[in-house]
């Protein structure tokens, strides 16, 4: 212990230990992925193939997590973003089909973009809550795509998109990894980094006082709304390449596991703490999960209760207690 | 030192038919500290907040070094270097103390915001004001005293002209305020303007350079504080001010047995070792200033905070109170200070705040009887005499002084013995004020025991047979309302009775006060 002080690795890892719960998303990734690698080794955990894939279903949900942990921050929540994604992957497949690669991702980015600033502006303007603008947003946002799509599955027959948006691989690495290292890396430098990112942080850990310094926090809470859509349509765009079409069913119910990766990542419900590193770890966590659970044969229904028990486990264990 | 940094001529602030402020002259030197002093209601507030560019002056002008101020928007003022520190309103909890100060004007390298140059830069600013504050620690971590240093570091690290500090003493300890006064010096001698509101005129007589006394919205006087004895100072506070109070009838009560009794009573921070009794009949004030504990001690009485040791009796029995309904149960009921949050549920009906106390009473297996709902409130409108449409009209609809009536309704469903009145005439018209406080006399008449707590000196004097003075948590004179009535003035009006007693009032607590800081000294 007396070299804790001396030795800025030790010290490092010292506060580490010591702020065991703030980290515990950390440790208890570690700790799952050697459990799983110790046991379900001879059902083929560890092989790079069922890593990386993994990596392929967790990428959309780790590209919206990103952007929900800047609505989260800011102390607002957007619960449209799987019926959004849904949405745009039926707009960009069916505008492909008309306008080729380029009309398509154009028109699967204003999907998102028209929908942010919606909900934005029923928030901000309009002061409805966006529990509830994001809530009816849902209803609407799936519904749009039903009816546009005939809630039939619209083909994409373009490779080139498909290969650039989550169906490509380099090698065995798939092209899903570069789109989540890329989110994760943007979106932690915007909200440690940038001026931005700190009033986000600020209008949710305090929006009286941040109004005071001078914030415009009614500003800051629709760019949120509106990268949040954003980045769902994006979500959206990756499943339609990952599957080559476009159906209202995708993105379905993952709103929960988006707030769930961003809240098992440390980002509060409450606004004023967000870590974008934490929320994509929180996402690898659910993927973990999920694959290690199919893995170990359990039944759909013994999943989801399994999968509840440890999300509600790791959270608790981060809650300070006084 | 004569150059002016801030001149405010004729200005006047009407709210309403309301004038807050009249015709006010207000002048202050750059590289001077401006003691503002008033009573509550004075204007002081209003004052400020017509410099900070909250409020629009009703007629007036302002000038900043000169330069007139022509848009009153907080943005403008602050351009003209005008900085006031908002009692901790302008933190944000979750952010760094460093991040707090330099929010909004991050210290950027290559364009992304450089949090370990803040800080250096932070550590600089405290070590100038030789505070020990470690500028990477999250403000929700800090004490209420770092807290307010980061607040003042905050405010006058814009560059401020003039530097507005309402209160900046009430939340620190000794040792805090001797280094805020140390860094004040330092500021002023860099011809930074200070304008101090404070309540505290032992501190004003170390620190301030000149004084201006507001009453009722007008300039007193504005003096150089060698010129101003405290005694002076609170006869011009005080004044002869109208009195809307002077119709209360204040019978002679019969005491009866103790109902009330506390035997050395600490809480967690505050209060400290308080001992006292009230008996039935009786109406005692708790005096003192912000930060006093007088508040932490009802808050104690009604089980919302824990105590840590000591005994509390009710009827001379010892009660062990540790949750709000342990208090209700043993027959006390807390009036808290935050009406809109504490008090009422502003949505909920008339019927429906006014029962919520004794819905289990008013309850079969369960379900609400809405006649004995119906009876149980119509009793407390008509005793009460509560202005509502119905009693099926949302708490919200009501003024001021009615929401607090439906508030002691809901208590008096109850029947308690000890009543706890925590600033209950805040926010309250003039007319309805005294009409609170003949309730509280009629209450103690019908043989509660009342503690009320209460900013208003009048109105403490008025209500309270016994006035209990704290300071720094502690209790510090227990005085009996005759004793401070002069005996000289017996055959004198009301009026001149109660300024007085008034007067004799403040000056227990000032010296409360140096008591307070002297035992505190001692500790350290």
């Amino acid at each position: 212990m007396v070299n804790a002080d001396t030795n800025p690795k030790l010290k490092a890892l010292n506060a580490f230990l010591t702020n065991w719960r703030q980290n515990i998303i950390y440790i208890g990734f570690i700790a799952i992925f050697v459990i799983f690698a110790l046991t379900l080794n001879d059902r083929g955990f560890l092989n790079l193939n069922n890593l990386l894939n993994i990596v392929r279903q967790t990428t959309m949900i780790a590209v919206m997590a990103v952007a929900m942990t800047f609505v989260l921050s800011a102390g607002e929540i957007d619960l449209s973003v799987g019926a959004v994604a849904g949405l745009a992957s039926v707009t960009v497949a069916m505008a492909i089909s008309v306008a080729g690669p380029f009309g398509g991702i154009i028109a699967g980015l204003a999907t998102g973009i028209a929908i942010g600033v919606f909900n934005g502006w029923l928030t901000t303007k309009i002061g409805i809550p966006s529990f509830l603008t994001t809530l009816a947003m849902m209803g609407i946002a799936k519904g749009i795509a039903m009816w546009v799509s005939d809630t039939s599955a619209v083909p994409i027959l373009s490779q080139g998109y498909a290969w650039w948006f989550g169906g490509g691989s380099i090698g065995h690495v798939p092209v899903l990894l570069f789109w989540m290292l890329i989110f994760g890396a943007i979106g932690h430098v915007v909200l440690r980094r940038t001026s931005f990112g700190r009033r986000v942080l600020a209008t949710g850990g305090g929006e009286q006082a941040a109004s005071y310094s001078g914030i415009n926090t009614a500003r800051i809470k629709f760019r949120v709304l509106v990268l949040s859509s954003t980045a769902a349509a994006i979500a959206g765009m990756l499943y339609a390449g990952r599957l080559q079409s476009g159906r209202f069913q995708l993105g379905e119910g993952d709103e929960l596991s988006v707030i769930a990766a961003a809240v098992l990542g440390g980002t509060s419900l409450f606004g004023g703490k967000g870590t974008v590193i934490g929320t994509i770890v929180g996402a690898l966590m659910i993927g973990l999960i999920n694959n290690g659970l199919i893995l170990m044969g359990l039944e759909f229904s013994q999943q989801l209760i399994a999968r509840g028990g440890i999300i509600i486990l790791a959270v608790a264990l981060s809650q300070k207690r006084s | 030192m004569s150059t002016v940094a801030v001149r405010m001529r004729g200005i006047s602030k009407h709210f309403g038919g309301v004038k807050a402020l009249d015709n006010v002259d207000f002048e202050v030197f750059a590289g001077e500290v401006h003691a503002l002093l008033g009573g509550n209601g004075a204007g002081k507030s209003t004052i400020l907040k017509v410099l900070n560019g909250v409020h629009v002056p009703t007629a007036g002008t302002i000038e900043v070094a000169g330069v007139p101020l022509t848009t009153h928007t907080p943005a403008a003022s602050r351009a003209a270097g005008i900085a006031m520190n908002y009692q901790e309103m302008s933190l944000i909890p979750t952010l760094t103390v460093a991040q707090n100060v330099f929010l909004t004007r991050e210290t950027l390298s290559g364009g992304l915001i450089n949090d370990k140059e803040a800080e250096r830069k932070a550590s600089e600013l405290f070590r100038m004001l030789e505070v020990d504050i470690d500028p990477a620690s999250i403000v929700g971590d800090l004490g209420a005293g770092q807290k307010q240093l980061t607040e003042i570091v905050k405010a006058i690290s814009h560059d401020a002209r003039v530097l507005v500090l309402d209160e900046p003493s009430t939340a620190l300890a000794v040792s805090d305020v001797n280094r805020l006064f140390t860094f004040l010096r330092k500021l002023k001698s860099q011809g930074v303007a200070i304008i101090y509101v404070s309540h505290r005129m032992d501190e004003i007589a170390r620190i301030a350079d000149r004084a201006t006394i507001l009453r009722d919205g007008k300039n007193v006087t504005t003096a150089h504080i060698a010129d101003l004895p405290i005694g002076t100072m609170i006869e011009h506070i005080v004044g002869k001010r109208s009195l809307g109070l002077a119709d209360v009838e204040r019978k002679d009560v019969i005491r009866g047995d103790i109902a009330l009794e506390l035997r050395n009573v600490c809480g967690r921070d505050k209060p400290q070792d308080i001992s006292l009794t009230i008996h039935k009949g009786e109406v005692v004030g708790l005096a003192g200033l912000l930060g006093s504990g007088r508040t932490s001690l009802a808050k104690l009485i009604a089980g919302i905070e824990p105590i840590t040791s000591g005994e509390i009796r009710i009827n001379d029995r010892p009660v062990n109170i540790r949750r709000p309904s342990d208090a209700i149960a043993a027959g006390v009921a807390l009036v808290p200070e935050a009406r809109a949050t504490e008090g009422i549920i502003p949505a909920h009906s008339v019927a429906d705040n006014a029962t919520l106390a004794v819905l289990d009473d008013l309850s079969n297996a369960g379900f609400v009887d809405a006649n004995k709902l119906r009876q149980t409130t119509d009793a407390q409108i008509k005793r009460l005499s509560i202005k509502t449409a119905s009693r099926n009209h949302a708490v919200s609809t009501l003024s001021g002084g009615n929401q607090q009536k439906v508030v002691i309704g809901k208590w008096l469903a109850t029947d308690p013995d000890v009543f706890v009145l925590d600033e209950p005439t805040a926010g309250i018209d003039i007319g309805s004020k005294s009409e609170i406080i003949q309730m509280v006399r009629d209450l103690a008449a019908s043989g509660k025991a009342i503690l009320m707590i209460s900013s208003e000196l009048s109105e403490l004097l008025t209500a309270c047979d016994r006035i209990i003075v704290m300071a720094d948590g502690r209790v510090y004179d227990d005085i009996p309302h005759a004793d401070l009535e002069d005996p000289a003035e017996v055959n004198s009006n009301a009026a001149h009775r109660l300024q007085v007693a008034e007067q004799r009032l403040q000056i227990a607590i000032q010296e409360a006060l140096t008591a307070g800081q002297e035992v505190s000294n001692g500790q350290r």
